[in-house]
């Protein structure tokens, strides 16, 4: 099966990680199958929905349109990977006290791609959160409530950095 | 109004923090041990007969443990699509078929240990087909010489006739002064809902048979795939992980029976998992149709005739169209005394249709209300004024529907809407007259129905009432996203009188939780709600007379109100918290277990409503539609969780929007399937497609038939989204303008609608 397998190593979720990966995989593909990582999410696999964001060196990628080999030596950051000493990060309380999420299989592209956002632009406009997150398809919240959580979650990092 | 502690209230969904934090587990997400994977070999033509297949070289393929050809599987007919089972669900379809009747049909299937080796298989079976003349337009199909579909089964590819008929129609126009008459083409849209149709089937050396699924309908799904495996009900379990939407695709059987005898065959559990392709053109889509309505209409603007026909094109299966079909003529809401509703559910070799939000509400509410606006137009009266001095009052009854509304707030969701365009209105100048770009509003109203209109609607709950005063509650609700478990949670809490954190929710499980109609119809929060609400007052009897028992005294009493048990004991008043209760009777002398249960079998199905406004922009040199502001107020009765009807009345405009103006499955007639099967060809609304959405629920509803007084809300969201945003288009521009979009095209453009439909 495959074309030969290749040995890769990356930082994931801030601990280094080497694993076998198939020369066809995608960082998708290593990341549910491999790892175990199944809050990464496949919604269509060609890179047209965002359900499968991750960050990867500090920006929003669709991990089923990145070949595994290509996270070799880089810092890959998950939706698993986000709360700190299991307290959820900041999006995640906005986007639950905003009632962001209704069936929640876009929801850890969403916040992948918005904490991409914040990362580089902490206070973004309206404009750009919608910029930001239109990669992601929601089918569920008409993007109402995501967008408001982005916002709260921008205002809450804020005032925790003050 | 009675004041509620948990209903009425606003909380997230219960299981947020799990979705947030990615730990909830989808379908896809599940893993068993010795798992492999399966794959459907799905026919590239929209009709053929299959004249070989050669299996050979597909089972070389390393990792391959079986295939399935037609002739491996029982030659059931059935009908994949999950309700109560009605007659006029025709069983015309077969678990893998040697006659391919659309693009996408199942031919053969493969177990293997890996998605690669499956895909390496299927492009190693060697079929060859026998092409035939496919149809895809119902007008085509209607033809004398048009290839039948299903020539063992119907003389013709028109295989159901609908009728609902009130008063004499041709006299109603006789005595109409005038008669205004249009024909629509509404185009076919799919669900999109973002987790893929997903299904891990085990079937056991006991042979029984256990399915994941993410399914509307458990229940149903169940009795379908026990009747074509010829199994008992009860060696079939049906669970549904978390779900990621459904908006009725997930109404009926996909892969469920295919994934079943491959387990059987491989004796491993075997996971299915569509790809988006096959989601858009080989699961289900919203039906497409034409639909001819005229309106006969007296000098003072009161409708006095109403006449409906509608060719539904059911594509190459029946599943749910005569039902859809049928489901349109009950969501009229205006008067006439002179009703008549045909439709015609034909065959054709497009996508099969099945459930989609709004049931067939939709597309018929887009046709009506376009016209509503124009014969307001040209009587010369306001459009919301003509919609309301003909509109259905409380007490009175939609033409051609047994039951009277008993709630109805639609002149209050008008004065709301108002008030929130005004302010908008205030705050934004509107462009002037002679500049390019024309600005305009439109509006339409709508309504629904809280569950099946056909009395059929029925669901069961079970409370476990635990010995610390906390509950389960077992409910076979399909909560995909929009929140039933929540609701129904607030529900319980709120008749026991306990807190929301007391609750727990065990559901969507056939071998653990009561019967359930399933997630359709938008019968949760009506039809479910009265099943949990009286599931908790059963419960509340059952505590009382052990009570009784315990205290030596009639059941009489004893009585409960707003989680405090009453006892009048002969030594006076003993009052009770729910804690207090069960610390006396779950280890008193006899030991107790409390088990509340009900079954709620609904009578009636009471409509919800909403009015809806739109702001467009028209650029008239490029056509191009900018929508602006959307507006939607909604009539739900009570709002069991205000925050969770609002992120449903969000939902719902958002595909609204995609049907009017960016949606469609296109048929490519050369190829002869669909065009648009993937996310770059069919555009679903992103965040910049969304216009300043403004919802808002009146407050002054009550359902008396309803849990707390509550509605439905999941489809009506959907229902009149569409129609607001053409009738806004059709004010700024005319009737007679060409545009850009699909729908914009089907309406405006009078002439050649032949393009844009099939
Ligand atoms: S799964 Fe990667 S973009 Fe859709
Ligand atoms: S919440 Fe369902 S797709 Fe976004």
């Amino acid at each position: 099966m495959g074309d030969g397998r290749i040995r890769i190593k990356f930082e994931l979720n801030g601990s280094e990680r080497q694993i076998d990966v198939d020369l066809s995989d995608s960082l998708l593909d290593v990341l549910r199958d491999d790892l175990g990582l199944t809050g990464t999410k496949r919604g269509c696999d060609r890179g047209l929905c965002g359900a499968c964001t991750v960050i990867m060196n500090g920006k929003a990628v669709n991990s089923c349109q990145i070949p595994a080999m290509r996270a070799n030596g880089k810092n890959i950051l998950t939706i698993e990977g986000l709360a700190v000493d299991g307290k959820p990060h900041p999006l995640q309380e906005a986007f639950v006290d905003e009632g962001a999420v209704q069936c929640g299989f876009c929801t850890p592209g969403m916040i992948m791609s918005a904490k991409a956002l914040l990362d580089q632009n902490p206070d973004p406009s309206d404009e750009e959160i919608k910029v930001a997150l239109s990669g992601n398809i929601c089918r569920c919240t008409g993007y109402v409530n995501i967008e408001k959580a982005v916002r709260k979650a921008a205002d809450d990092i804020k005032s925790l950095d003050l | 109004m009675e004041e509620y502690k948990v209903v009425g209230k606003s909380c997230s969904r219960r299981d947020a923090l799990s979705l947030v934090m990615g730990c909830a587990k989808f379908t896809d997400d599940l893993n068993l041990p010795g798992m492999v994977y399966g794959k459907i070999l799905r026919s590239p033509h929209a009709h053929a007969r299959v004249a070989s297949i050669d299996k050979t070289e597909a089972e070389k393929v390393d990792g391959v443990l079986g295939i399935l050809l037609p002739e491996d599987v029982p030659d059931v007919l059935f009908n994949c699509g999950s309700s109560p089972p009605y007659p006029a669900y025709v069983k015309d379809e077969r678990i893998l078929t040697a006659k391919p009747l659309y693009a996408g049909d199942r031919i053969a299937a493969v177990a293997a240990l890996t998605p690669k080796a499956c895909e390496e298989a299927l492009a190693k079976m060697a079929v060859r087909y026998e092409v035939l003349p496919a149809v895809f337009d119902v007008r085509d199909a209607m033809k004398e010489d048009a290839p039948l579909i299903h020539p063992e089964l119907f003389k013709s590819n028109v295989f159901k006739k609908t009728e609902m008929k009130q008063g004499d129609v041709e006299r109603g126009f006789q005595e109409s002064d005038y008669i205004f008459e249009d024909e629509f083409h509404i185009p076919s849209v799919q669900h999109v809902a973002m987790e893929p149709v997903s299904c891990i089937c085990d079937y056991s050396r006991e042979g029984k048979l256990t399915v994941w699924a993410n399914s509307q309908v458990l229940f149903h799904d169940r009795r379908i795939l026990a009747e074509i495996l010829n199994m008992r009900e009860n060696d079939v379990r049906i669970i549904k992980p978390f779900m990621g939407g459904g908006f009725g695709q997930r109404q009926q059987l996909h892969n469920q029976p295919v994934g079943a005898l491959l387990s059987k065959l491989v004796g491993r559990p075997v996971k299915i998992i569509n790809t988006r392709e096959e989601e858009m053109y080989a699961s289900c889509v919203r039906m497409s149709c034409i639909c001819r309505l005229k309106f006969g209409v007296s000098q003072d603007g009161r409708i006095l005739a109403y006449h409906v026909k509608v060719y539904g094109n059911s594509g190459a299966y029946c599943t749910h169209t005569p039902i859809v079909l049928g489901s349109m003529s009950k969501k009229y809401q205006y008067h006439a005394p002179h009703y008549h509703f045909e439709a015609f559910s034909v065959y054709t070799n497009a996508p099969v249709a099945g459930a989609m939000r709004g049931y067939g509400n939709p597309q018929l509410t887009l046709c009506r209300e376009i016209m509503m606006d124009k014969m307001a137009r040209k009587l010369g009266i306001d459009p919301i004024k003509f919609r309301l001095m003909n509109h259905v009052e409380v007490g009175e009854n939609f033409p051609g529907v047994p039951f009277t509304v008993r709630s109805c707030a639609i002149r209050e969701c008008v004065k709301r809407g108002e008030e929130i365009r005004q302010e908008i209105d205030h705050k934004e100048v509107f462009l002037p007259k002679d500049s390019n770009t024309v600005e305009s509003w439109g509006v339409a109203f709508g309504c629904h129905a809280s569950g099946t209109t056909d009395n059929e609607g029925m669901s069961s709950s079970a409370v476990l009432v635990h010995d610390d005063g906390t509950m389960t509650l077992l409910t076979g609700t399909s909560d995909m996203g929009q929140g039933s478990e929540t609701a129904f949670s607030q529900i319980l809490a709120e008749e026991m009188g306990v807190e929301l954190k007391d609750i727990s929710v065990t559901a969507a499980d056939t071998s653990c939780t009561p019967y359930e109609q399933g997630s359709f119809a938008s019968s949760q929060a009506y039809v479910g709600g009265n099943a949990v609400y009286n599931a908790a007052v059963d419960a509340k009897d059952k505590i009382c007379s052990v009570l009784a028992k315990y205290y030596g005294i009639e059941p009489e009493k004893i009585s409960h109100k707003k989680g405090v048990f009453t006892v009048k004991a002969p030594e006076g008043d003993i009052f009770l918290s729910l804690k207090e209760c069960m610390a006396k009777i779950a280890f008193g002398k006899e030991g107790t277990a409390i088990i509340g249960s009900a079954c709620y079998k609904a009578d009636r199905s009471p409509a919800p409503f909403h009015v809806c406004w739109a702001k467009v922009a028209v650029d008239n040199t490029s056509g191009v539609i900018t929508l602006r502001h959307f507006i939607q107020v909604a009539d739900v009765g009570t709002a069991i969780n205000p925050d969770i009807v609002k992120g449903q009345l969000h939902g719902g405009t958002a595909q609204g929007i995609g049907l009017a103006l960016m949606e469609q499955i296109e048929i490519d007639k050369t190829a002869n399937k669909p065009s648009t099967s993937d996310l770059l060809h069919y555009k679903v609304p992103t965040s910049l497609d969304m216009p300043e959405i403004h919802v808002d629920i009146v407050k002054n509803s009550y359902e008396p038939t309803g849990p707390f007084g509550a509605k439905s809300v999941g489809e009506l969201s959907t229902v009149a989204v569409a129609p607001a945003i053409v009738n806004a288009v059709s004010n700024a521009t005319g009737e007679n303008s060409n545009f850009p979009t699909p729908l914009a095209k089907v309406f405006l453009l009078g002439g050649n609608r032949e393009d844009f439909f099939y």
